[in-house]
Protein backbone atom coordinates (compact mmCIF):
# COMPACT_ATOMS: atom_id res chain seq x y z
CA UNK A 1 0.00 0.00 0.00
CA UNK A 2 3.03 2.59 0.84
CA UNK A 3 4.85 1.49 -1.99
CA UNK A 4 2.01 2.20 -4.61
CA UNK A 5 1.08 5.55 -2.66
CA UNK A 6 5.14 6.11 -3.12
CA UNK A 7 5.12 5.19 -7.43
CA UNK A 8 1.94 7.48 -7.55
CA UNK A 9 3.49 11.02 -5.58
CA UNK A 10 6.76 9.84 -7.50
CA UNK A 11 4.98 9.69 -11.59
CA UNK A 12 2.92 12.83 -11.12
CA UNK A 13 5.70 14.58 -9.72
CA UNK A 14 7.73 13.96 -12.43
CA UNK A 15 4.82 14.05 -14.91
CA UNK A 16 4.11 17.61 -13.89
CA UNK A 17 8.15 18.72 -13.64
CA UNK A 18 8.17 17.15 -17.00
CA UNK A 19 4.92 19.71 -17.83
CA UNK A 20 6.54 22.65 -16.35
CA UNK A 21 9.33 22.15 -18.78
CA UNK A 22 7.40 22.16 -22.01
CA UNK A 23 5.23 24.39 -20.96
CA UNK A 24 8.51 26.78 -20.56
CA UNK A 25 9.26 26.08 -24.09
CA UNK A 26 6.30 26.13 -25.56
CA UNK A 27 3.92 28.70 -24.20
CA UNK A 28 3.92 32.10 -26.43
CA UNK A 29 4.51 35.26 -23.77
CA UNK A 30 7.03 35.44 -20.57
CA UNK A 31 3.53 35.81 -18.31
CA UNK A 32 1.98 32.53 -19.23
CA UNK A 33 5.45 30.85 -19.09
CA UNK A 34 5.94 31.69 -15.48
CA UNK A 35 1.90 30.07 -14.74
CA UNK A 36 3.75 26.84 -15.82
CA UNK A 37 6.89 27.46 -14.07
CA UNK A 38 5.35 28.30 -10.76
CA UNK A 39 2.72 26.63 -10.57
CA UNK A 40 3.86 23.06 -12.02
CA UNK A 41 6.77 23.25 -10.83
CA UNK A 42 5.68 24.21 -7.17
CA UNK A 43 3.20 21.39 -7.14
CA UNK A 44 5.91 18.58 -8.95
CA UNK A 45 8.39 19.60 -6.71
CA UNK A 46 6.21 19.32 -3.45
CA UNK A 47 4.88 15.52 -4.96
CA UNK A 48 8.14 14.68 -4.93
CA UNK A 49 8.98 15.61 -1.38
CA UNK A 50 5.85 14.00 -0.11
CA UNK A 51 7.25 10.91 -1.77
CA UNK A 52 10.24 11.17 0.33
CA UNK A 53 8.40 11.61 3.58
CA UNK A 54 6.37 8.03 2.64
CA UNK A 55 9.17 6.60 1.98
CA UNK A 56 11.56 6.67 5.04
CA UNK A 57 8.65 7.61 7.35
CA UNK A 58 10.15 9.07 10.26
CA UNK A 59 9.52 12.22 11.94
CA UNK A 60 12.25 14.11 11.52
CA UNK A 61 12.56 13.50 7.91
CA UNK A 62 8.53 14.51 7.63
CA UNK A 63 8.82 17.60 9.40
CA UNK A 64 11.77 18.41 7.39
CA UNK A 65 9.83 17.72 4.51
CA UNK A 66 6.81 20.34 5.34
CA UNK A 67 9.13 22.63 6.15
CA UNK A 68 10.91 22.74 3.02
CA UNK A 69 7.08 22.04 1.34
CA UNK A 70 6.20 25.65 3.23
CA UNK A 71 8.76 27.34 2.25
CA UNK A 72 8.58 26.44 -1.59
CA UNK A 73 4.64 27.74 -1.51
CA UNK A 74 6.01 30.88 0.53
CA UNK A 75 9.29 31.70 -1.98
CA UNK A 76 7.95 30.68 -5.16
CA UNK A 77 4.70 33.04 -5.77
CA UNK A 78 7.38 35.69 -4.47
CA UNK A 79 10.01 35.03 -7.06
CA UNK A 80 7.15 35.03 -9.47
CA UNK A 81 6.06 38.13 -8.73
CA UNK A 82 8.88 40.22 -9.08
CA UNK A 83 9.97 38.58 -12.08
CA UNK A 84 6.37 39.27 -13.80
CA UNK A 85 6.72 42.78 -12.20
CA UNK A 86 10.62 43.21 -13.44
CA UNK A 87 9.26 41.46 -17.37
CA UNK A 88 6.60 43.78 -17.36
CA UNK A 89 8.35 46.96 -16.42
CA UNK A 90 11.20 46.23 -18.98
CA UNK A 91 8.09 46.25 -22.10
CA UNK A 92 8.90 42.56 -22.84
CA UNK A 93 6.18 41.93 -26.18
CA UNK A 94 3.51 40.04 -24.99
CA UNK A 95 1.59 37.64 -26.64
CA UNK A 96 -0.89 38.84 -29.41
CA UNK A 97 -4.02 36.71 -27.35
CA UNK A 98 -3.79 39.39 -24.38
CA UNK A 99 -6.79 41.15 -24.76
CA UNK A 100 -7.21 43.74 -21.88
CA UNK A 101 -4.40 45.42 -19.53
CA UNK A 102 -5.44 46.98 -16.65
CA UNK A 103 -2.25 46.99 -15.10
CA UNK A 104 -1.11 49.80 -17.49
CA UNK A 105 1.04 52.28 -15.41
CA UNK A 106 4.42 52.86 -16.43
CA UNK A 107 6.65 51.80 -13.63
CA UNK A 108 8.06 55.05 -12.95
CA UNK A 109 8.76 55.82 -16.92
CA UNK A 110 6.71 58.57 -17.52
CA UNK A 111 4.87 58.29 -21.27
CA UNK A 112 7.99 58.31 -23.16
CA UNK A 113 9.94 55.20 -24.71
CA UNK A 114 5.96 53.53 -25.49
CA UNK A 115 7.37 52.10 -29.03
CA UNK A 116 10.95 50.12 -28.73
CA UNK A 117 11.91 50.96 -24.87
CA UNK A 118 14.66 48.31 -24.64
CA UNK A 119 17.92 47.91 -25.49
CA UNK A 120 17.18 46.14 -28.42
CA UNK A 121 17.57 42.72 -26.72
CA UNK A 122 14.11 41.61 -27.51
CA UNK A 123 13.56 40.05 -30.73
CA UNK A 124 10.17 41.22 -32.29
CA UNK A 125 9.49 38.06 -34.02
CA UNK A 126 9.59 36.07 -30.26
CA UNK A 127 6.65 35.51 -28.50
CA UNK B 1 16.48 0.78 3.07
CA UNK B 2 17.25 -2.03 1.05
CA UNK B 3 13.85 -3.28 1.38
CA UNK B 4 12.18 -1.95 -1.90
CA UNK B 5 11.01 -3.69 -4.81
CA UNK B 6 12.15 -4.36 -8.21
CA UNK B 7 8.82 -2.36 -9.30
CA UNK B 8 9.90 0.80 -7.18
CA UNK B 9 13.46 0.67 -8.64
CA UNK B 10 12.05 0.90 -11.78
CA UNK B 11 10.17 3.85 -11.35
CA UNK B 12 12.33 5.89 -9.74
CA UNK B 13 14.65 5.35 -12.08
CA UNK B 14 11.93 6.53 -14.43
CA UNK B 15 11.59 9.39 -13.07
CA UNK B 16 15.09 10.29 -12.48
CA UNK B 17 15.01 10.26 -15.88
CA UNK B 18 11.83 12.44 -16.79
CA UNK B 19 13.00 15.22 -14.39
CA UNK B 20 16.70 15.20 -16.28
CA UNK B 21 14.61 15.56 -19.62
CA UNK B 22 13.00 18.30 -17.68
CA UNK B 23 16.29 19.98 -17.11
CA UNK B 24 17.40 19.88 -20.56
CA UNK B 25 14.10 21.46 -21.79
CA UNK B 26 14.34 24.25 -19.04
CA UNK B 27 18.07 24.45 -20.15
CA UNK B 28 17.05 25.09 -23.95
CA UNK B 29 14.78 27.96 -22.71
CA UNK B 30 17.95 29.34 -20.48
CA UNK B 31 20.04 29.00 -23.53
CA UNK B 32 16.87 30.47 -25.93
CA UNK B 33 16.11 33.69 -24.15
CA UNK B 34 15.14 36.00 -25.45
CA UNK B 35 14.72 38.17 -22.56
CA UNK B 36 16.87 38.30 -19.60
CA UNK B 37 13.76 37.70 -17.73
CA UNK B 38 12.81 34.92 -19.65
CA UNK B 39 16.38 33.29 -18.56
CA UNK B 40 15.62 34.12 -14.55
CA UNK B 41 12.33 31.82 -15.26
CA UNK B 42 14.02 28.98 -16.54
CA UNK B 43 16.86 29.43 -13.89
CA UNK B 44 13.96 29.47 -11.28
CA UNK B 45 12.33 26.19 -12.52
CA UNK B 46 15.96 24.34 -12.90
CA UNK B 47 16.59 24.98 -9.78
CA UNK B 48 12.80 23.63 -8.60
CA UNK B 49 14.08 20.30 -11.16
CA UNK B 50 17.40 20.03 -9.10
CA UNK B 51 15.62 19.97 -5.73
CA UNK B 52 13.19 17.21 -6.87
CA UNK B 53 15.99 15.28 -8.90
CA UNK B 54 18.32 15.21 -5.31
CA UNK B 55 15.34 14.32 -3.53
CA UNK B 56 14.91 11.48 -6.11
CA UNK B 57 18.38 10.19 -6.04
CA UNK B 58 18.27 10.26 -2.15
CA UNK B 59 15.31 7.68 -2.56
CA UNK B 60 17.37 6.13 -4.97
CA UNK B 61 20.76 5.71 -3.14
CA UNK B 62 18.80 4.58 0.17
CA UNK B 63 20.71 7.75 2.02
CA UNK B 64 18.13 10.31 3.55
CA UNK B 65 21.38 12.57 4.39
CA UNK B 66 20.58 14.10 0.62
CA UNK B 67 17.52 15.96 1.41
CA UNK B 68 19.41 18.02 3.42
CA UNK B 69 21.17 19.26 0.56
CA UNK B 70 17.95 19.91 -1.35
CA UNK B 71 16.77 22.13 1.47
CA UNK B 72 19.95 24.16 1.55
CA UNK B 73 20.01 24.37 -2.27
CA UNK B 74 16.12 25.72 -2.06
CA UNK B 75 17.12 28.13 0.55
CA UNK B 76 19.87 29.51 -1.76
CA UNK B 77 18.01 29.72 -5.26
CA UNK B 78 15.41 31.82 -3.73
CA UNK B 79 18.00 34.13 -3.04
CA UNK B 80 19.39 33.85 -6.36
CA UNK B 81 15.94 34.77 -7.95
CA UNK B 82 15.07 37.44 -5.81
CA UNK B 83 18.25 38.95 -6.72
CA UNK B 84 18.63 38.88 -10.55
CA UNK B 85 15.06 39.76 -11.03
CA UNK B 86 15.99 42.94 -8.90
CA UNK B 87 18.82 43.42 -11.32
CA UNK B 88 16.47 43.35 -14.11
CA UNK B 89 14.20 45.81 -13.12
CA UNK B 90 17.17 48.06 -12.21
CA UNK B 91 18.11 47.68 -15.19
CA UNK B 92 15.29 48.41 -16.70
CA UNK B 93 14.04 51.38 -14.86
CA UNK B 94 17.10 52.79 -15.38
CA UNK B 95 17.15 52.61 -19.28
CA UNK B 96 13.80 53.97 -18.73
CA UNK B 97 15.31 56.82 -17.01
CA UNK B 98 17.68 57.34 -19.53
CA UNK B 99 15.32 57.47 -22.27
CA UNK B 100 12.46 60.07 -20.52
CA UNK B 101 15.52 62.37 -19.34
CA UNK B 102 14.11 65.75 -18.69
CA UNK B 103 9.93 64.92 -17.68
CA UNK B 104 8.66 63.99 -14.81
CA UNK B 105 11.39 61.71 -13.23
CA UNK B 106 10.10 59.80 -10.21
CA UNK C 1 -7.62 31.12 21.55
CA UNK C 2 -3.08 30.83 21.51
CA UNK C 3 -3.72 28.14 25.00
CA UNK C 4 -6.00 25.96 23.07
CA UNK C 5 -3.79 25.28 20.03
CA UNK C 6 -1.03 24.37 22.22
CA UNK C 7 -3.03 22.01 24.24
CA UNK C 8 -3.93 20.79 21.15
CA UNK C 9 -1.03 20.62 20.20
CA UNK C 10 0.05 18.76 23.07
CA UNK C 11 -2.25 16.25 23.32
CA UNK C 12 -1.70 15.32 19.52
CA UNK C 13 2.19 14.60 20.77
CA UNK C 14 1.30 13.06 23.83
CA UNK C 15 -1.07 10.49 21.59
CA UNK C 16 1.30 9.73 18.68
CA UNK C 17 3.54 8.99 21.62
CA UNK C 18 1.67 6.85 23.52
CA UNK C 19 0.70 4.68 20.58
CA UNK C 20 3.91 4.49 19.62
CA UNK C 21 3.31 6.25 16.13
CA UNK C 22 5.42 9.03 16.14
CA UNK C 23 5.14 10.37 12.66
CA UNK C 24 2.92 12.20 10.55
CA UNK C 25 0.01 10.46 10.55
CA UNK C 26 -0.22 9.63 13.66
CA UNK C 27 0.52 13.38 14.94
CA UNK C 28 -2.64 14.04 12.60
CA UNK C 29 -5.37 11.49 14.35
CA UNK C 30 -3.76 12.83 17.55
CA UNK C 31 -4.57 16.33 16.41
CA UNK C 32 -8.20 15.75 15.36
CA UNK C 33 -9.52 13.58 18.63
CA UNK C 34 -7.71 16.64 21.23
CA UNK C 35 -9.35 18.95 18.81
CA UNK C 36 -12.97 16.73 19.39
CA UNK C 37 -11.98 16.08 22.89
CA UNK C 38 -11.52 20.00 23.32
CA UNK C 39 -14.42 20.53 21.66
CA UNK C 40 -16.60 18.64 23.48
CA UNK C 41 -15.09 20.01 27.12
CA UNK C 42 -15.40 23.44 25.91
CA UNK C 43 -16.83 25.78 28.08
CA UNK C 44 -20.55 27.17 27.31
CA UNK C 45 -19.80 30.48 28.66
CA UNK C 46 -16.68 31.83 27.31
CA UNK C 47 -16.35 32.19 23.52
CA UNK C 48 -13.22 31.51 21.83
CA UNK C 49 -12.32 31.70 18.36
CA UNK C 50 -10.52 28.83 18.38
CA UNK C 51 -13.49 26.59 17.57
CA UNK C 52 -14.87 28.57 14.50
CA UNK C 53 -11.16 29.23 13.28
CA UNK C 54 -9.92 25.79 12.74
CA UNK C 55 -12.86 24.97 10.47
CA UNK C 56 -12.22 27.74 8.62
CA UNK C 57 -8.40 27.47 8.06
CA UNK C 58 -8.97 23.43 6.85
CA UNK C 59 -11.92 24.92 4.28
CA UNK C 60 -9.06 27.01 3.47
CA UNK C 61 -6.39 24.69 2.91
CA UNK C 62 -8.84 22.36 0.72
CA UNK C 63 -10.20 24.39 -1.40
CA UNK C 64 -6.28 25.28 -1.67
CA UNK C 65 -5.51 22.28 -2.80
CA UNK C 66 -8.35 21.25 -4.49
CA UNK C 67 -7.53 24.78 -7.03
CA UNK C 68 -4.04 24.06 -7.21
CA UNK C 69 -4.84 20.68 -8.51
CA UNK C 70 -7.60 22.15 -10.80
CA UNK C 71 -4.89 24.84 -12.37
CA UNK C 72 -2.25 22.52 -13.05
CA UNK C 73 -4.60 19.81 -15.47
CA UNK C 74 -5.90 23.35 -17.42
CA UNK C 75 -2.27 24.29 -17.75
CA UNK C 76 -1.00 20.89 -18.68
CA UNK C 77 -4.00 20.45 -20.99
CA UNK C 78 -2.67 23.91 -22.93
CA UNK C 79 0.76 22.64 -23.19
CA UNK C 80 -0.06 19.34 -24.42
CA UNK C 81 -2.56 19.51 -26.86
CA UNK C 82 -1.32 21.68 -30.02
CA UNK C 83 -2.06 25.69 -30.49
CA UNK C 84 -2.78 28.00 -28.04
CA UNK C 85 -6.29 28.22 -26.45
CA UNK C 86 -5.11 31.02 -24.14
CA UNK C 87 -6.86 34.31 -23.75
CA UNK C 88 -4.78 36.24 -21.45
CA UNK C 89 -5.04 39.78 -20.05
CA UNK C 90 -3.99 41.86 -16.75
CA UNK C 91 -7.09 42.90 -14.75
CA UNK C 92 -6.88 44.75 -11.39
CA UNK C 93 -8.87 43.62 -8.46
CA UNK C 94 -9.90 45.43 -5.73
CA UNK C 95 -8.53 44.80 -2.54
CA UNK C 96 -10.27 43.81 0.82
CA UNK C 97 -7.52 42.86 2.64
CA UNK C 98 -5.20 45.75 4.59
CA UNK C 99 -2.62 44.95 6.50
CA UNK C 100 0.79 43.26 5.10
CA UNK C 101 0.28 39.82 6.31
CA UNK C 102 -3.07 39.61 4.64
CA UNK C 103 -2.12 41.06 1.14
CA UNK C 104 0.67 38.72 1.66
CA UNK C 105 -1.56 35.71 2.06
CA UNK C 106 -4.29 36.51 -0.60
CA UNK C 107 -1.11 37.22 -3.23
CA UNK C 108 0.32 34.47 -2.88
CA UNK C 109 -2.40 31.75 -2.84
CA UNK C 110 -3.92 34.06 -5.69
CA UNK C 111 -0.26 32.64 -8.00
CA UNK C 112 -0.63 29.35 -6.94
CA UNK C 113 -4.35 28.84 -8.10
CA UNK C 114 -5.64 28.50 -11.61
CA UNK C 115 -4.09 30.72 -13.91
CA UNK C 116 -3.85 33.76 -12.22
CA UNK C 117 -0.89 35.44 -11.17
CA UNK C 118 -0.25 38.58 -8.71
CA UNK C 119 2.02 40.86 -10.45
CA UNK C 120 2.11 44.21 -8.33
CA UNK C 121 0.05 45.94 -5.73
CA UNK C 122 -0.72 49.18 -6.67
CA UNK C 123 1.15 52.04 -4.83
CA UNK C 124 -2.20 53.16 -1.91
CA UNK C 125 -2.33 49.26 -1.58
CA UNK C 126 -5.97 49.38 -2.76
CA UNK C 127 -5.53 47.24 -6.16
CA UNK C 128 -3.80 43.71 -6.99
CA UNK C 129 -2.74 43.35 -10.51
CA UNK C 130 -3.32 39.68 -11.79
CA UNK C 131 -2.03 38.41 -14.60
CA UNK C 132 -4.75 35.70 -16.01
CA UNK C 133 -4.55 33.04 -18.22
CA UNK C 134 -7.82 32.39 -19.46
CA UNK C 135 -9.60 35.38 -19.25
CA UNK C 136 -13.38 35.83 -20.59
CA UNK C 137 -15.10 37.96 -17.92
CA UNK C 138 -13.68 40.85 -15.89
CA UNK C 139 -15.97 41.49 -13.81
CA UNK C 140 -16.98 37.26 -13.15
CA UNK C 141 -13.01 36.55 -12.71
CA UNK C 142 -12.90 39.68 -9.88
CA UNK C 143 -15.75 38.08 -8.46
CA UNK C 144 -14.28 34.67 -8.11
CA UNK C 145 -11.15 35.72 -6.78
CA UNK C 146 -12.82 38.10 -4.10
CA UNK C 147 -15.10 35.60 -3.30
CA UNK C 148 -13.48 32.57 -4.05
CA UNK C 149 -10.18 33.21 -2.14
CA UNK C 150 -9.98 36.77 -0.55
CA UNK C 151 -13.19 35.60 1.45
CA UNK C 152 -11.85 32.54 2.92
CA UNK C 153 -8.12 34.25 3.62
CA UNK C 154 -10.05 36.91 5.70
CA UNK C 155 -12.27 34.38 7.68
CA UNK C 156 -9.54 32.64 8.66
CA UNK C 157 -7.25 35.66 9.35
CA UNK C 158 -10.12 37.94 11.12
Amino acid sequence: MREIIIIFLLLSGSLFSLVAAIGLLRLPDILTRMHAATKAGVLGTGLILLSHAVYFSDLAITLRVLATITFLWLTAPIAAHLIGRAAYCSRVRLSENTWIDQFGHACGWGEAGQEEADTGEIDPDSR
Amino acid sequence: MGSQTALLNIVIQISLVMLLISIFLAAVRLLWGPDPADRIVAMDLISFLIIAFITVYSLYSGIDAFLDVAIAYALIAFLGTVALARFRERLARKIGRNQSNGKDSP
Amino acid sequence: MTNLFLVNLFLAVGFSAVVGQLNLGGLLVGFAIGYLALWITRSPREETGYFKRVPRIVNLFVYFIWQLIVSNFRVLWDVVTPGHRSRPGIIGVPLDAETDLEILLVANLISLTPGTLSIDVSDDRKILYVHVMFLENVASEQADIKQGLERRVLEVLR
